[in-house]
This record gives C-alpha cells, structure tokens and sequence, in this order.
C-alpha cells in the first residue's frame, strides 16, 4: 500500500471512529483525544491504539468494542486489533480545540 | 479485561437503599423517634439504624461494589459472595428493627433478635469488607481515593464489632459487667466510628475519583489532599482506638476527653484540607456547564461545613450534648444522604446505559446518557431536600418538633420524587420512543443488572 493510500485509509478509520460516544462525556472518542495511533499494514490489517478517560472505567469494554467494529466496517480494512493502554494517561488537554469548546473552555 | 465490569447486585443495593431512607423519612413525618423520643430511646435508635445501615450502608456498599474495581483498575475479588453480604445486611437490619421494636414494648418475639441482628450484620459486613479489602489488597500500593476507602473499612470493622457488643448486652446474653460499661461509655465511638470513619471517609474517598471524572478537573495525589487522609486517620485512631482503650484501662474522664478533643481538632483540619481541595478541583475543571449531580452536590458539600462550623461552635458553647441530634441529622441527611442522592442521579443513569446500548455503541445510533434524565425538571427537587434539611436542623436546634416534621416531610417528599426519576431512568422513560431501544438492546431490568463480563 502506498503512503498516501496508508494515510486515506487511516483518515477513514478516524472518520468512522467519530461514531463511537464516550457515555459519560458524550463526546466521540476521536475528539476527547482517546484514540492515539493506528497504524494499518499491507495487508489492510489495522491496529488501534486507545484509552479511556478513566482506568477500569466499566465502559471499557464496550468502548474498545465499538471501535474495533467501527474501525472493521471501514472498508479497505481486512482486519482491526484495538490495543488498551495507559502510557501516556489521558488528560483532559488531549481533546481537540473542538471538544474542548463544547465543554465551556 | 482490565478493571471492572457491570456489577450485578448494585442496582438492588440502590433500590433497597432507597426503601429505607423513603421509611425512615416517612416515621420521622409520623413524629416517630427524636425530637419527639430521647436520643437514645429504642424508637429514636430504629429511625437512625434504617438510614445508617439500611439507606446509607447499603448504598455505600452498591457504589463500592461496582466503584472499588474502578479505583484500583482490577476486578472484583469474590463477587459472588456479593449477594450472600447484601443478604445478611438485609435480614440483620430486621432483625435488629424488631429487636428495637421489641426494647420499646411494641412487639413481644420472645427471642433474643436483637442479638441475631447483630449476628447477622456483622456476618453481612465481615464479606463485605473481606471481598472489597481483598480487591483493594492486590492493588497495592493505594492511590489516594482507594486509601480512604481502605480506612472507611476499617472504621466499618471497628463500628460493627462494637455494634455487636451492644446487641449482646442489650439482650441480656453477655452479661458481664464489661459489656455493661461499654453499652453505657462506647455509643459516641460506635457512631463515631460509623459516620465519621466508614460513612464519611469512603464517600469523600470516592468523590475523589468522581468529581475529577464528571468535572474533567485533574486527578492528583497531591500533598494536601495526602494530609487530609493522615489527619483524618489519626482522628480515627484515636476516637475509635485510643479513647476507648484509655477509657476501659481506668483513665481519668480529663485524659479520655483530651484525647476526644486531639482527635476532633484532627479531624476538623481533615475536613478543612478536604474542603480546600474540592474548591481546588472545581476552580481547575475543564467542564465549565457542570451536569445536575455535581451542581446538587454543592448543597451535601455546603451541609459538610456548616456541620464542622456548628461542631465547633457547640463545642465552644458547651452545648454538643444538648444538641447532638441536630448535628447527626446535619451530616446524615445533608452531607451523606445529598452527597448520595446527588450522584445517584449520575449514576442510575450511567449503568443503565451501559447495559442497555453499550452492547450496541458504535453499531447503531444511541441516545446519550443525559437523555436518560431531565435537568431542568428535577433541579427543584435537589432544592427542596436541601431546604428541608436546612430547616430540620434548624427546627432541632431551636427545640421545634413541628417544624421539623414538616422539613422531614419536604425532603420526603423531594426524595419521593427521585425515587421515581430514577425509575424512569432505569426504564428509558424519558429517551424518544424512535431511539428508545434500537435494534440488539432490551429494556433494563428494574433492580438487577444484566450480567455482562468484560
């Protein structure tokens, strides 16, 4: 896959992973900043990294669900592997300019 | 998965919780209890066990339940000694009732329930504090909120077994001079140990975690916040410990009381560093527009304070005997019970939505978890049950039994309605009906979570 295929393919798995809300912001997961690499391989094997706003939060589950279903219905994408992580932990300075002006900053 | 899942049993925990307090407040309308009966009268002791153990604890260990897993980011620890805990607690709370009714001559079992109550409770409590300090145990070393959940449990141990103590005495099966003395010098130590340790320092110990999640404030183990916990903790120590250690090795009353005074300037330096911070964290908030839970918990923190300015102040006076129902009533109906009707309003409708569109979430379109709620229409009622507990307090302190029936019967009556908002909550009564339920979900059930393993 060339480059600037690799880069339309991850900005339509971003652009579909705006339909997955946070439940307690309500927010997309995409904007609150909870998404922080995704990296899609020749094969149209996609692996996304992502957080919670809160370790253990009960959400989580399903969270990482939805984005692996959003991110699968992309089409292009053979395959979608969502990795948890908490290095670094989310802050409320990761959002976007947007989220953060829906929130009153 | 790391961290928690969906608790199975908190919702009943809610539910039942919310049965009680509805009671309690409906006898104290009745004018059943204090002011009308002593402090200490069997009548006063029913009302104040149905909110301390029946609403309270009960809805403390709900919100432990599903929460602990959350602050320690591992799962429950045994959960299914879950529901044998709440159980127990169920059936001692009624047996402990009739043992009440049974000391103030309304019913005559002909049994010793009291101390089958107690027996029960303690059975109750001892799983609930093995499974939580269990989960707790294997995250080591604590954060900042899980440190005073784990001295809320503590306090708990030690507010049980004395509650178990005064069972035995008070139904004649111990019956040793010791027990005796207890019954008599131990009751400010046993409440003590119960609303100011177990009570107190788990609720602001989960406000901790909550408030920086729902206010998108900075989550910190700051020193100040770390010095509130260490001087709140020897508060503990020394009431719960100290004094009755001093007090049962033949101390003078001077020493016993000078120990009780080191341990209330302790604790109100604890509760004065916990004030400063949670005007620290709602100044560094990102949320400028704060949801409903947080605005109502204003008044529960608004209630903490003036209950550490009236101690003082009864303290100073002399007069902490004269009125120590006003000041009980104060923490228990303002700052504990607000404090829980207030995030009950976030979390009834944060669980159910988990369980009923999480399933579907990024599939198909879901409401948010504010439809779930209707701001604006039960702002009011937040209003009235803090008016009401403002007046009551008022009313005890100035000695007016019938203004106090009338406060209890406005919060009753905001509290009534609550009840139903989360009703309707927990039923989607409010999500319009083309969104309400979309293709892969199902209605919720009213008092049990479904079972959902992450």
């Amino acid at each position: 896959m060339s480059g600037a295929g690799e880069a339309a393919l991850r900005e339509a798995v971003m652009s579909a992973l705006r339909v997955v809300i946070d439940p307690e912001l309500g927010e997309n997961v995409v904007d609150l900043g909870l998404i922080y690499r995704i990296d899609i391989a020749e094969d149209g094997a996609a692996v996304v990294e992502m957080t919670t706003t809160t370790k253990g939060c009960p959400a989580t589950s399903y969270l990482k669900e939805a984005v692996e279903s959003a991110a699968w219905a992309v089409p292009g994408i053979a395959y979608a592997d969502v990795r948890l992580t908490y290095e670094p932990p989310w802050t409320p300075d990761m959002m976007s300019p947007v989220a953060q002006q829906r929130f009153g900053r | 998965m790391m961290g928690a899942s969906l608790s199975r049993w908190t919702m009943s925990c809610f539910a039942a919780a919310l049965v009680a307090f509805v009671a309690a407040q409906a006898l104290m309308v009745a004018g059943y209890g204090y002011p009308a009966a002593p402090l200490r009268a069997p009548e006063t002791l029913l009302v104040v066990h149905l909110v301390a153990i029946g609403w309270l604890s009960l809805l403390m260990m709900g919100a432990l339940f599903q929460f602990v897993p959350v602050l320690v980011a591992k799962p429950l620890r045994d959960p299914a000694l879950v529901l044998p805990a709440v159980l127990c607690v169920l059936c001692g709370l009624a047996f402990l009732l009739a043992g009440f009714l049974q000391m103030a001559g309304a019913i005559e079992p002909g049994l010793p329930v009291l101390a089958w109550g107690g027996g029960l409770l303690v059975c109750g409590f001892s799983l609930s504090i093995w499974l939580l300090a269990h989960t707790l145990w294997q995250a080591r070393p604590l954060g900042l909120s899980a440190r005073f959940v784990a001295t809320g449990l503590a306090s708990l141990a030690a507010a049980m077994a004395l509650g178990l103590a005064f069972a035995l005495a008070l139904s004649g099966i111990v019956d040793l001079p010791f027990a005796v003395a207890l019954d008599q010098r131990a009751v400010p130590f046993h409440a003590t140990a119960g609303i100011a340790g177990w009570l107190t320092f788990t609720a602001i110990g989960v406000t901790y975690r909550l408030l920086p999640m729902f206010m998108l404030s900075p989550e910190g183990d700051r020193a100040i916040s770390r010095a509130g916990w260490l001087l709140g903790s020897a508060a503990l120590a020394l009431v719960v410990v100290a004094a009755p250690a001093a007090a049962f090795a033949g101390a003078g009353e001077r020493t016993v009381a000078l120990i009780v005074l080191a341990a209330g300037l302790c604790g109100c330096a604890a509760v004065a560093l916990y004030g400063i911070d949670l005007a620290w964290l709602y100044r560094k908030r990102k949320r400028r527009a704060v949801e409903l839970n947080i605005r109502a918990s204003a008044g529960a923190f608004a209630a903490l304070l003036l209950a550490l300015l009236l101690l003082l102040a009864l303290a100073a006076t002399g007069g902490l005997a004269e009125h120590a129902g006003a000041l009980v009533y104060l923490v228990a109906f303002g700052w504990l019970s607000g404090l829980g009707l207030s995030q009950l309003y976030k979390i009834v409708p944060f669980l159910t939505w988990l369980e009923c569109y999480g399933p579907v979430m990024g599939r198909k379109p879901t409401p948010r978890v504010q439809d779930l709620v209707v701001e604006r229409r039960d702002t009011g009622w937040f209003v009235l049950y803090f008016l009401g507990v403002y007046a009551g307090t008022a009313a005890l302190l100035a000695g007016w039994p019938e203004l106090f029936r009338l406060a209890a019967a406005a919060t009753l009556a905001a509290t009534l309605a609550l009840v139903v908002e989360f009703v309707l909550a927990r039923r989607l009564a409010n999500v319009a009906a083309a969104s309400r339920l979309p293709e892969g979900t199902r209605l919720p059930r009213l008092f049990i979570a479904g079972q959902r393993q992450g």
